[in-house]
């Protein structure tokens, strides 16, 4: 084999292991950090790191609201105007998968990415 | 000698990048995408489903959800829709004349009055007249939380003469319903939904959805397994609401539903003690005996039933009752967080 065949080969496996190690370190590293998303009426409307404390007003149909609130890690829905109260008294949620429905209002915060089982449903 | 390595390097770097255009090729086939919506049955729809674009999983979720709107039409039992006989078609035409219903009516009152037998009643399709004062009570209870109140005991027993399901005659040749006292009514909440993602389960199939997640409310039924052969892994939510856990476990399965009955979500308050939405047959009170209940098996519209007559029997009584029942697993929630399983529930807790 001549010196430029193996160098060839050579080159070609590590370009590949290259490109291959790229794909999965870049998918591993964007399910490393959380956030939460909110879906009105299963429309996505924003993405909010849970490494950053905030508070989200998510205006639903007609004067209806429900107050999201990231601290330390975890969202919560503080407030809302549903009859229900179900999203609000809800735990706060923190990990990949885990969700607030507020049925009345239409909304859904699910964690997307970052820690957690790797689940597909849940049942309730 | 030359020419040979030359040639196999070159057959080498040619199967490298096929492999590299395959594992690119491979990643976009098998995308996984997921969606919800919120207009059948009062609940949260989710959808999960292999797809080579989103465009091509709108097209096929949007014939999923203009199915299950349907079914939610037909099992309405508050609202009456243009063009089709619904329930509340029937009990509105309770005592005065049998109604002409489609297939699918027939069959889902088939599945009640067999589970009603099953059940020894725990699970009563025939109940309206009794659920529909409890909702009325809930839904005041809620509302105005301060005046919350039980419904009085004459009421409950005054509805529950009307609650005779030998009285809800369905004729499966002429496909008609027919209530033959005007005070009865028909509730299929305990089953509706099962059924009707039974149906949309076999329906994905049909427009080519091979390896799907449904979950209509809690109502889970996996088609299939995922794309890689693995089972759908689905948690059965922690009924202590106080608790950090979402889960208490992971149940691991493919062509199979699970649902799930509880106290935890639906209820209201009356002197700061709960009462669930559940309503036992044979006490005509919100069932008490657990938090959660969750039946696994593979007709989803059987888990719906099975899990709503367990909520309203006793555990040791629902233990036999499963364990005599082929194909049928049952997982309890006890009021203090114990677990109990039947014999063949597979199951990852969470310690």
């Amino acid at each position: 084999m001549k010196k430029n065949d193996v160098i060839l080969i050579a080159v070609l496996v590590a370009a590949a292991l290259a490109v291959f190690l790229g794909i999965s370190l870049y998918a591993s590293m964007s399910t490393e950090s959380g956030e939460a998303v909110v879906y009105l009426d299963g429309k996505e409307q924003g993405r909010y790191p849970l490494e950053q404390d905030m508070t989200v007003e998510i205006e639903a149909q007609g004067k209806n609201y429900n107050i999201l609130e990231i601290r330390e890690g975890k969202a919560e829905i503080r407030e809302a105007t549903c009859p229900d109260k179900i999203c609000v008294n809800h735990r706060p949620i923190e990990k990949r998968g885990e969700s607030l429905v507020c049925l009345p209002n239409k909304v859904v915060v699910e964690i997307e990415n970052g820690r957690g089982q790797n689940l597909d449903g849940t049942t309730n | 000698m030359k020419r040979v390595y030359r040639a196999v390097s070159l057959v080498a770097a040619a199967a490298l990048a096929a492999g590299l255009v395959l594992i690119q090729r491979n990643n976009k086939e098998t995308k996984l995408y997921e969606t919800k919506f919120f207009d059948s049955f009062d609940t949260v729809t989710s959808i999960s489903g292999y797809a080579a674009s989103q465009e091509e999983f709108e097209s096929q979720t949007k014939l999923l959800q203009e199915k299950l709107q349907y079914y939610h039409r037909l099992f309405d039992i508050y609202h009456t829709y243009d063009g089709i006989n619904n329930i509340k078609t029937i009990n509105d035409a309770a005592g005065a004349e049998a109604v002409k219903v489609d297939r699918e009516i027939v069959e889902l009152l088939k599945l009640g009055k067999e589970m009603y037998q099953k059940t020894e009643g725990r699970l009563h399709i025939a109940y309206g007249s009794v659920l529909s004062v409890w909702h009325a009570y809930r839904e005041q209870g809620m509302q105005e939380p301060k005046q919350a109140a039980l419904p009085p005991e004459e009421l409950l027993q005054e509805k529950a003469q009307y609650t005779d399901i030998s009285n809800l005659i369905v004729d499966e040749e002429k496909s008609t319903v027919f209530l033959k006292e005007q005070e009865m009514s028909l509730d299929v909440g305990s089953i509706g939904k099962g059924y009707a993602v039974q149906r949309l389960a076999e329906y994905a199939r049909e427009i080519g959805m091979e390896h799907a997640l449904i979950s209509v409310g809690g109502n889970v039924c996996a088609v299939g397994t995922k794309k890689d052969g693995t089972p759908w892994r689905i948690g059965i939510e922690n009924p202590d609401l106080e608790s950090d856990e979402s889960y208490v476990g992971v149940v691991e399965m493919a062509d199979q539903s699970i649902v799930t009955s509880g106290d935890y979500q639906r209820f209201y308050l009356v002197n700061g003690k709960r009462y669930c939405h559940i309503i036992n047959p044979g006490t005509g009170m919100p069932s008490e005996y657990f938090p959660s209940v969750s039946v696994q098996t593979k007709d989803s519209g059987m888990a719906d039933a099975l899990s709503t007559a367990l909520f309203n029997m006793e555990f040791e009584e629902g233990l036999e009752f499963v364990e005599s029942l082929p194909g049928v697993e049952a997982l309890w929630i006890l009021k203090d967080g114990d677990i109990r399983c039947s014999g063949g529930f597979e199951f990852h807790e969470k310690k």
